[in-house]
């Protein structure tokens, strides 16, 4: 186990330094330059050269990566182009909001997938089954833009339940700022408990069918006991890749779901930074969703097997 | 079965517990959101009167006016900041930290009296030296300002006493008075500068109103009333900007939400905040111009008839009903309505197909085609297909590019284009939207236009003082503009802004900005 931790470990590093490689030479192929951006339609040639100058947009690409890299090492992510703040620090304020949303989407989409794929499953070929699989199949279609804007319109125009959109930090105002997260934790949500539902369905529909199963009505035991104590947990590896995926997904944010709703998090940064050409915002957006990515299929792979004992990491599977 | 559904029971509970959970949540927190979001029904339900929350079309990316470039910025300037002298609703030049100015007969040198008493928020006083300082560090090539070019033209500064400055110009320069009322005569406190040098854009210090406070990227911006200022004390304390670059977000968040004001509403959504009744809706003409820009040194726009063709071939009454509701006013000439240099008798003419298919036979050229480059938007991709399918009519074969706006600016200024959709925010002098685009070698004229009467008359125009003369030689150039046809005028943009019905004290000033200073809540 500790070796197969190590070599994990080594691997991610690995795989994080040609994620930085890849990240820093698409930024710097992007159109645009980040001069003209800043300078406006009105720059004469001699301001857009010295600007250019001095953001060491003239140093070749190699020199530029490694001012970069050894800046990240030492815990230096640069500064904004736009604006000269720290780059970290605007990424370590974004880092909560996204998290809260992310928490609270997973909340929805957990408190809606168990049962209702649970449901599906059990009752394979009836009503319940038919609902089950209709809300899974509207909840993967609908687009999150559009959802978005349906809650909205419902919850806040009309009903006036929940405030449209904005953000406020946990801290601040506990029960404002979860006001401000339910409509769009339903949005994230849904979608997210859509694919969930799916894949927990087929999972459990596979266990559902073995040997064992059958021996443990045949000893009696309740139906209750049967899926939720022996079948959920065989059938939860799938739903978990899946989930996985999608967390490290929700990581770099979303941003339909946060520019509908106003939500300051990753998403809308990473998305303002591409379109000023924010180049060390954009990098380390980047390689801090990728970070998330190769973190969380790491903690999956952990998960497995304490979920199912018989998953070895580490062991090559001698079948 | 049965014990089925007592499995899953729990799970309906608990997703019913936490769905209430947080309702009761929400209307804990009563004072926040909810009663705000019904407080826009009725002026009276509102219980808080010490915050207001702007809502803007994009997050302000620069909080030093000396560095700015995007628009969306001098909003905030409004409140952080002071200029030395401000324009009124009718363009008129008014007082604000110079109390008074002479202009010398030879219009090369101006003499500001200042306003005395007035503290830049960290306390540091202002003065003649101030000033003195703001424009040293805006005409220092090492700082890159975008300011340079327009000041450029100064010469030297002079501190006459403590509360008097002299600037002399190179050469007179009429519009040297507008160019103050805007990001250039913004003072900054000389001591947050000098402290706290690039990181001041983060930490801005001004003579406004109100101070900063603080700043989240894509979130707030808030700034809370300046108690030492020397104007009228602000009856709000405290004014938050909320950014929202989606319009029918920024107006549903207006309807229902806690925003109070809107700085923008777009053109579809006019009739939607018209018909909500708790907001009250104000527009004005700005001073803009939009419409298409040809490179005059490339084929086929290198031909005078063909430019011609297109100018009168489009119909921009069709153009400003379809695309724009009418929220828009059809141009012939870069000077808009609120201009006193508009040329009321260069009317919007009707669309002349035949006479557009004249010329283009006239011009010897057959099946004349060119790309239209504009930025992604859907508004600018239905102005280009309406263009695209008037000039079809002449037998124009049009083809149209998205570029990315910056990209688009760059090919723009190397001239990689046949025509393309760019326009101008305008300025409060004619000058500022007619001599950089369009006298020979204009630092805007990327059309590479150049007719030597042009420049003459602009020339002329900017180094008179004289309104009635001016007057006359911008119309000259109106004319001219429009045989010439380097650039086709389509439409001015008229500004909308939105507001819950209690707030009271907006003026709209063509500039467009929200001044913060008397806004009040009923």
């Amino acid at each position: 186990m500790v070796r197969y931790l190590a070599r994990r470990f080594l691997l991610m590093i690995v795989i994080l330094f040609i994620v930085s490689v890849i990240i820093f030479s698409l930024v710097n192929v992007l159109p645009g330059d980040p001069a003209r951006l800043m300078l406006g339609q009105e720059a004469t040639p001699e301001a857009l050269a010295a600007l250019r100058k001095e953001m060491g947009l003239n140093d070749p690409l190699y020199i530029q990566y490694i001012h970069w890299v050894g800046g990240i090492l030492h815990g230096d992510f640069g500064y904004s182009l736009r604006d000269h703040s720290p780059v970290l620090k605007t990424l370590l304020q974004k880092i909560p909001v996204t998290l809260e949303l992310t928490f609270f989407s997973f909340v929805v989409a957990i408190l809606i997938a168990l049962p209702v794929g649970i449901l599906s499953a059990t009752r394979r070929g009836r009503l319940s089954d038919y609902l089950g699989t209709f809300f899974a199949l509207s909840g993967i279609s609908l687009p999150s833009f559009w959802l978005g804007i349906l809650l909205i319109y419902l919850f806040a125009v009309k009903l006036k339940w929940f405030p449209p959109s904005g953000y406020v930090p946990l801290s601040e105002n506990f029960g404002k700022s979860i006001a401000l997260m339910i409509l769009p934790a339903i949005t994230l949500g849904t979608h997210l408990a859509a694919e969930l539902t799916r894949m927990l369905r087929s999972s459990l529909l596979d266990v559902l069918q073995s040997d064992y199963i059958r021996t443990a009505y045949a000893k009696g035991l309740l139906e209750r006991a049967v899926v939720i104590g022996h079948a959920l947990k065989n059938a939860l590896v799938p739903v978990l890749t899946v989930g996985g995926l999608q967390l490290a997904a929700f990581f770099g944010g979303s941003v339909i779901t946060e520019t509908i709703f106003g939500i300051p998090g990753i998403g809308q940064l990473v998305v303002n930074a591409i379109l000023t050409r924010d180049f060390p915002v954009v990098q380390a957006c980047v390689l801090f969703m990728a970070f998330m990515v190769v973190v969380i299929n790491f903690l999956v792979d952990i998960a497995y097997s304490i979920i199912d004992p018989r998953i070895k990491l580490g062991e090559v599977s001698k079948g | 079965m049965k014990t089925l559904r007592k499995a899953i029971l729990p799970f309906v509970v608990i997703a019913l517990f936490a769905f209430l959970a947080a309702c009761g949540g929400q209307s804990s927190s009563n004072g926040g959101s909810s009663s705000d979001a019904k407080s826009g029904q009725s002026a009276s339900t509102r219980t808080d009167k010490s915050k207001l929350v702007i809502g803007l079309d994009a997050d302000p990316p620069q909080l030093d006016p000396a560095m700015s470039t995007a628009a969306v910025d001098r909003q905030v300037y409004q409140s952080i900041y002071n200029t030395l002298v401000d324009i009124d609703k009718n363009l008129n030049y008014v007082p604000e930290l110079a109390t008074s100015w002479k202009i010398s007969d030879d219009g090369k040198t101006y003499t500001f009296y200042l306003r005395k008493n007035v503290l830049f928020q960290d306390g540091t006083p202002f003065n003649a030296e101030a000033v003195k300082f703001n424009f040293e560090r805006m005409l220092d090539p090492k700082l890159g300002s975008p300011r340079l070019s327009e000041i450029n033209l100064i010469d030297k500064i002079t501190v006459v006493d403590d509360y008097t400055i002299r600037i002399h110009l190179k050469q007179p320069y009429a519009p040297f008075l507008s160019v103050l009322s805007d990001r250039a005569g913004m003072m900054v406190s000389p001591t947050a500068v000098k402290k706290e040098g690039k990181d001041f854009a983060n930490h801005p210090v001004g003579t406004g109103p109100y101070k900063f406070v603080k700043h989240v990227k894509q979130g707030d911006l808030v700034v809370e009333r300046f108690d030492k200022y020397w104007g009228n004390k602000p009856k709000i304390k405290t004014i938050v900007y909320k950014p929202f670059p989606d319009g029918t977000t920024r107006l549903t968040n207006l309807i229902s939400g806690d925003v109070d004001i809107v700085n923008t509403i777009d053109y579809k959504d006019i009739k939607r905040a018209n018909s909500a009744v708790n907001l009250k809706v104000s527009s004005t003409e700005s001073l803009g111009f939009q419409g298409i820009q040809l490179n005059t040194k490339v084929k086929p726009f290198d031909n005078k008839k063909v430019r011609q063709a297109v100018n009168i071939a489009l119909d921009r009454n069709a153009i400003a009903k379809v695309v724009f509701f009418n929220g828009v006013v059809p141009a012939t000439s870069p000077f808009p309505e609120t201009s006193w240099a508009h040329p009321s008798d260069l009317q919007v003419p009707k669309a002349d197909v035949a006479k557009a298919k004249q010329l283009l036979k006239e011009s010897g050229l057959n099946n004349v085609s060119f790309t239209l480059k504009i930025s992604p938007s859907p508004q600018e991709k239905q102005l280009a297909q309406m263009i695209q399918s008037m000039l079809q009519q002449v037998g124009f074969k049009v083809k149209i590019e998205m570029v990315e706006f910056g990209t688009l600016l760059e090919q723009i200024a190397e001239g990689d284009y046949q025509a393309a959709r760019v326009g101008w925010s305008g300025r409060t002098d004619p000058d500022g939207n007619a001599y950089a685009w369009f006298t020979t070698n204009g630092t805007l004229n990327y059309m590479k236009y150049s007719n030597p009467e042009v420049d003459k008359l602009l020339q002329e125009a900017r180094t008179s003082l004289d309104q009635e003369k001016r007057k006359a030689l911008y119309d000259r150039v109106s004319k001219i503009l429009w045989d010439d046809a380097p650039y086709i005028f389509l439409y001015y943009p008229k500004d909308y802004k939105a507001m819950k019905n209690d707030v009271e004290g907006f003026v709209h000033v063509p500039d467009i900005m929200i001044r913060t200073e008397n806004l009040q809540f009923k």
